[in-house]
């Protein structure tokens, strides 16, 4: 039944696609993101779903799109620059088989950002494209949230839509992804048109909000719980009553720890004593490897180049001898071809100081253009200038959120994410483009008047100011 | 059993997204904006 659904739907979107081709571009987010041939065993498994939405996608806007709306913006530009870096560094790579088989997702999903912005035309386009994000990785999110509360989580045993460990399906990126749409999910709940504000949309976004913070607990990933921290941290920026706001945070989280499972409270232990745990451990030694690795191939060992790493690192275990006495015991664990843990130890240690250097610059590039596009619309007060100062606001915190987990998690280039700026980058250079055009059309309205006061009655000036609001 | 809810729920939900976005004209162009290119900036409208 699954499978005839999951056809059913994914062949309605293609139909769709017909009557207006950017579904199509909506199509490859969705199956870019739920991958529901993987989940499916029969009828989309057969078929090469990905392939099929990739070449409708692109077809479609290349035959039937406007094209007098897209720009180019110099975010896409780097993504070009480091889509041809990567390749570079694929055709030199320590592991070239290895790296080949990562080099085949990543220029999809690049070239996919890249490509993104230029059907982002519209507002409703915009709107549509986070929408689609948030109902995809809700699918997952949903279900392994319902778990989660019935008490089937745990570290690797949390059974997901599918057990692949790739793309969202991998726990920790899971628990990243799913913080990162709560401000999205809050956007589209207040501001959204193809769901209109209604409780039972808010219902349905403080459901999916109390999933998404069930994900860190069943995955029992620390990284999520870090990333809730910070999100609830940066979430006051934008608060109105700020106190009302902490005292309920305070409460919840307090409310919230008898609840949790014991397994996940001794997990989150191993955040602060990190020596005991291995995985930690290992983490650093991996980074300090990358670093060295990184001095000798400073433009980068390709991708998989950690397959080459042997680490050997210090662990200890405290055990209980009586009531009074604990032995620790230090022992040395020697590791090889440990991934790397962390996006940005993998960007220097596969593409090198150029390529963390490219990598940064679109991150921080990213955050920054989301707080101009902020501070630039908060104080408007037309009836169609209400929604892109909280979206911008949105898409930062979800790139804040990415960075922190990013720390801990090779997600570098996790296609969510490339998704999600290219996302921004639509934005920008659709505000940018709009905000032109309404200057344009007070300096041609204010010269009309001007002419018409020459030839008739004299007409006072129009205010200064209205060219530039 | 609670894959196929979450399954149903955010496919249905897309489903109808899907079908609200293809009836809406400001889909493929924002209200208030002509069918014809604007003129870039800097540039003459014609007729000046």
């Amino acid at each position: 039944m699954t499978d005839y659904g999951l056809f059913l739907f994914a062949m309605g979107l293609l139909a769709l696609g017909f009557r207006r081709p950017f579904v199509w571009v909506l199509a490859y987010c969705y199956v870019d993101i739920l991958a529901p041939q993987q989940i499916s065993w029969h009828l989309l498994a057969q078929l090469p779903l990905s392939l099929i939405v990739f070449v409708a996608a692109f077809g479609g806007w290349l035959a039937f799109d406007a094209k007098r709306d897209s720009r180019f913006t110099y975010r896409q530009a780097l993504l070009c620059v480091l889509l041809v870096y990567c390749g570079c560094t694929t055709l030199t790579a320590d592991f070239p088989a290895e790296a080949l088989t990562k080099w085949a997702w990543v220029w999809k999903a690049l070239v996919f950002a890249i490509f993104l912005p230029l059907t982002l035309r519209t507002r409703l386009r915009i709107e549509a494209v986070v929408l689609v994000m948030v109902l995809s990785a809700g699918a997952i999110i949903i279900s392994a949230g319902i778990k989660t509360a019935l008490g089937g989580g745990g570290y690797g045993y949390l059974a997901l839509l599918v057990d692949s460990n790739t793309g969202l399906y991998e726990g920790s990126t899971l628990a990243m992804a799913a913080i990162a749409i709560i401000p999205m999910t809050f956007w589209l709940a207040r501001h959204g048109t193809i769901f209109p504000r209604h409780w039972t949309v808010t219902l349905f976004a403080l459901a999916l909000t109390f999933a998404c913070l069930l994900i860190p607990v069943g995955t029992e990933a620390r990284t999520g719980l870090i990333c809730i921290g910070v999100l609830a941290v940066l979430a006051l920026r934008t608060a109105r009553r700020r106190f009302l706001y902490m005292s309920l945070m305070a409460i919840g989280a307090f409310a919230a720890v008898p609840f949790l499972p014991q397994s996940y409270t001794s997990r989150l232990s191993t955040i602060e004593n990190h020596q005991a745990d291995e995985s930690a451990s290992t983490r650093l030694a991996v980074w300090a490897w990358t670093w060295e690795y990184a001095k000798d191939h400073p433009m980068g060992g390709g991708f998989e180049a950690y397959r080459s790493n042997k680490v050997r690192y210090q662990k200890k275990t405290t055990t209980e001898v009586s009531d009074d006495d604990t032995e620790i015991v230090s022992s040395y664990v020697v590791d090889a071809g440990r991934a790397y843990h962390s996006a940005y130890f993998e960007m220097l240690g596969e593409q090198g100081y150029p390529g963390l250097a490219l990598w940064l610059w679109l991150q921080l590039a990213g955050l920054w253009q989301m707080e101009r596009i902020r501070w630039k619309w908060k104080k408007r007060t037309g009836p169609d200038e209400q929604w892109q100062a909280p979206l911008a606001n949105a898409l930062q915190l979800a790139q804040v959120v990415y960075l922190v987990g990013a720390a801990f998690i090779g997600v570098a280039y996790q296609p969510f994410i490339l998704m999600l700026i290219g996302l921004q980058c639509g934005l920008w250079s659709y505000l940018k483009r709009i905000d032109a055009q309404r200057i344009d059309g007070a300096a041609r309205r204010i010269g009309g008047v001007r002419a018409l006061s020459a030839t008739s009655a004299p007409v006072p000036a129009p205010a200064p100011e209205a060219i530039g609001a | 059993m609670i894959d196929l809810f979450a399954l149903a729920l955010t496919h249905g939900l897309l489903a109808l997204a899907a079908l609200r976005l293809v009836m809406r004209a400001d889909l493929d162009r924002d209200p208030g904006e002509s069918e014809e290119a604007p003129p870039r900036r800097g540039m003459r409208p014609p007729g000046d």
